[in-house]
């Protein structure tokens, strides 16, 4: 396993965290964060980084990176992970985006299709399914969401937010240093999410312009995007193929890592 | 000092069996229209009653899809006490701003009541309930930004002369040029309410608004809330008019002490355990993760805890008792408080008519004369907030 340092970039927005480890591979891997903005201890990448070089952009407005004032929308978002590539000097990377940061990389792909070289959506939002709508994230109960994004309900996350539920009946019982990171994610994905909810009704539109072979991983056991999200990316990129994960539900990336890694290194390359 | 008779139209008739929300997702089958249509018109009757007994105004204000407070257009309701009533002010508290898209409409709404009314009308400026940012599909992450360009547009389109070209961020007008304008010039007097966030209450002095203290919180969260508005006015430099601050307070007067309790406690837990839940849903961005903090902290005063009517009169969360004991509360209050208005809620949650009736006319007849006698009489034209100095008030009427 290899270690992920960060360290500090300078955006057209503002200045953001960046985790970076790793060398060599086919291309560099820049990973995308889900909507809960793990970034720092994400043993899937430091898996992955022992064969190539990964990169890990924290989004503004997660974590300590700046900026999320200047962006408004999910198209905001696209042209400021654009500006982050451009920064970084990748002039192609393979992209592996978890939910929200799925979303991100389909957005930024359609737009830039060049500078995919592969593409990998872990129960990515951003369509809108009729009659398969992605389940309500914004005020939900903490345990009741932990049970959507975790397969095990002993996950140490899972178990986590179980306990900060409590805070939403008092608020004494649960520091609030601990909900701070959790509050500032949820109000950053809501800015790029609240409506139209967690989708770019021009994405469908958009998605053959994705040039990359593309994996599309869906969770059976996700309980905030539906299977039909999946199935709908996977029909409309043109080089696009559906895996369906066992035992994983939303944020199979931190409780599948062993799997996932599997996954992408097939789908990338080693 | 002022008297207001404040009035939230809530519904009464929640199914015994439901214990979910009364906001956002409370299904709206349990609302019965043929319930409504008397309950709108009781309500209204109540409303007016207040200037026969001799109020200074009534207040209105507005939510959305919930059963706590049906007037989701409170501007129709103020049109009918703009018409039926003669002399009363006529508060509406306010609209929700980022709710009305482009927000010249309630320039336009508030200028119509303002005609109508001869001058009467207390234009209320809100940000909007949390709930409302799920109700309308808004997000909540542009509600401060939003509520701050609407009300500069708002304040633009009374005040200089149309047409002229808007182009803000989040609305771009080419003409802006509303017919009518208000009655009341400049305009009238603004009311913008509050929780103790320390943005809403700088806005408010440097504007030299009002600061209506939102209720259902300890009284010392008032105290905290008044003495943050008054260091606020004087970080402007001037002092706060006790007309620049509002106390919002469910009231409740009968013949005596038990009297008063036997009538009202059920009514009041009515409110407290069926109308509450969900107000309190703050969602992602609606405030900075600061004043999250403050909020989350400020939530164990908040009403939806209470347990005990022993808390209820502890934390004076409704003043309640014979009109000695209210005018005696009330009194301690005011002073503590610094506030020149008084909005009293006279009915809430299952409260009945008759009951209603009979507090607001105790209220009037054995408790508002002797808080005239300390506080003194009502100077309208000292009001606040249409001026550019504090005092400055409400200009004159030009009838």
């Amino acid at each position: 396993m290899s270690v992920l340092t960060p360290f500090r970039l300078d955006t057209a927005v503002g200045a953001v965290t960046v985790r970076r480890g790793g060398s060599g591979g086919p291309a560099p891997l820049v990973y995308l964060h889900s909507a809960s903005g793990e970034g720092a201890s994400v043993p899937m990448l430091e898996d992955l980084a022992d064969d190539r070089a990964v990169v890990a952009p924290e989004f503004p407005g997660f974590g300590d990176s700046e900026g999320l004032d200047r962006i408004e929308d999910i198209e905001d978002a696209a042209f400021h992970l654009l500006d982050v590539l451009d920064r970084l000097g990748l002039a192609s990377a393979d992209l592996v985006g978890m939910s929200l940061g799925g979303w991100m990389a389909a957005e930024l792909a359609v737009r830039w299709p060049e500078r995919v070289r592969r593409l990998v959506l872990v129960n990515a939002v951003g369509l809108y399914v009729e009659g398969s709508p992605i389940t309500e994230i914004f005020g939900r109960p903490l345990d009741e969401l932990a049970g959507e994004l975790f397969a095990d309900p002993e996950f140490p996350l899972a178990q986590l937010m179980r306990e900060l539920a409590k805070a939403e009946q008092d608020p004494s019982a649960v520091p609030f240093e601990l909900l701070r990171p959790m509050l500032q994610a949820q109000a950053a994905t809501a800015k790029l999410g609240w409506r139209p909810y967690l989708h770019d009704p021009k994405l469908p539109g958009r998605l053959g312009r994705i040039a990359a072979p593309t994996l599309v991983v869906h969770g059976v056991r996700d309980g905030i995007v539906p299977a039909a999200h999946a199935r709908a990316y996977a029909e409309a990129i043109p080089d696009a193929r559906l895996v369906e994960l066992d035992h994983a539900a939303h944020l199979a990336v931190l409780e599948r890592p062993v799997e996932l890694a599997a996954l992408v290194r097939e789908h990338v390359g080693t | 000092m002022r008297f207001f008779s404040f009035h939230l139209m809530p519904y009464p008739d929640l199914p015994a069996g439901y214990d979910g929300p009364a906001w956002i997702t409370c299904p709206n089958r349990f609302y019965d229209p043929a319930l409504g249509a008397q309950l709108y018109n009781r309500y209204i009757d109540e409303l007016l009653y207040a200037e026969e007994l001799g109020f200074d105004g009534v207040c209105v204000n507005e939510h959305h899809q919930n059963a706590y407070g049906t007037m989701p257009s409170p501007n129709l309701i103020a049109a009918v006490l703009a018409r039926q009533t003669s002399r009363v002010r006529i508060a509406v508290v306010g609209n929700a701003l980022p709710l009305y898209d482009p927000p010249t409409r309630v320039a336009e709404e508030f200028a119509m009541l303002d005609c109508i009314s001869g001058g009467r009308l207390i234009a209320g400026m809100v940000v909007g309930g949390g709930p409302e940012y799920y109700s309308f599909s808004l997000n909540p992450a542009q509600a401060r930004e939003r509520f701050a360009e609407a009300h500069d547009l708002i304040i633009r389109a009374w005040t200089e002369p149309g047409p002229f070209e808007f182009i803000g961020k989040h609305y771009k007008l080419r003409y802006v040029n509303p017919w009518p304008r208000p009655l009341q010039q400049p305009h009238p007097e603004v009311w913008i309410p509050g929780a103790g966030s320390v943005e809403t209450v700088e806005f408010v002095a440097r504007h030299r608004y009002a600061y209506m203290g939102i209720p259902y919180f300890h009284i010392d969260m008032f105290d905290r809330m008044f003495s943050l508005m008054r260091e606020a006015c004087r970080s402007e430099g001037y002092e706060a008019d006790p007309l620049q601050l509002g106390w919002l307070v469910p009231i409740f007067v009968a013949e005596t002490d038990s009297e008063a309790r036997r009538r009202y406690e059920e009514h009041f837990w009515y409110f407290v355990r069926r109308l509450l839940p969900g107000i309190n849903i703050s969602p992602p961005g609606y405030t900075s993760v600061r004043s999250v903090e403050n909020i989350v902290k400020g939530l164990r005063s908040f009403a939806l805890h209470l347990q005990s009517w022993d808390e209820v009169v502890a934390g004076q969360y409704a003043i309640v008792g014979s009109p000695e004991t209210v005018t005696e509360l009330l009194t301690a209050n005011i002073e503590r408080l610094g506030v020149g208005n008084l909005l009293g809620l006279f009915q809430l949650g299952t409260l009945p008519a008759q009951d209603t009736r009979r507090n607001l006319e105790l209220f009037a007849s054995e408790v508002m004369p002797r808080l005239r006698d300390r506080f003194g009489a009502t100077t309208v034209a000292g009001a606040p907030g249409a001026g550019s100095a504090p005092g400055a008030g409400v200009a004159e009427v030009a009838r």
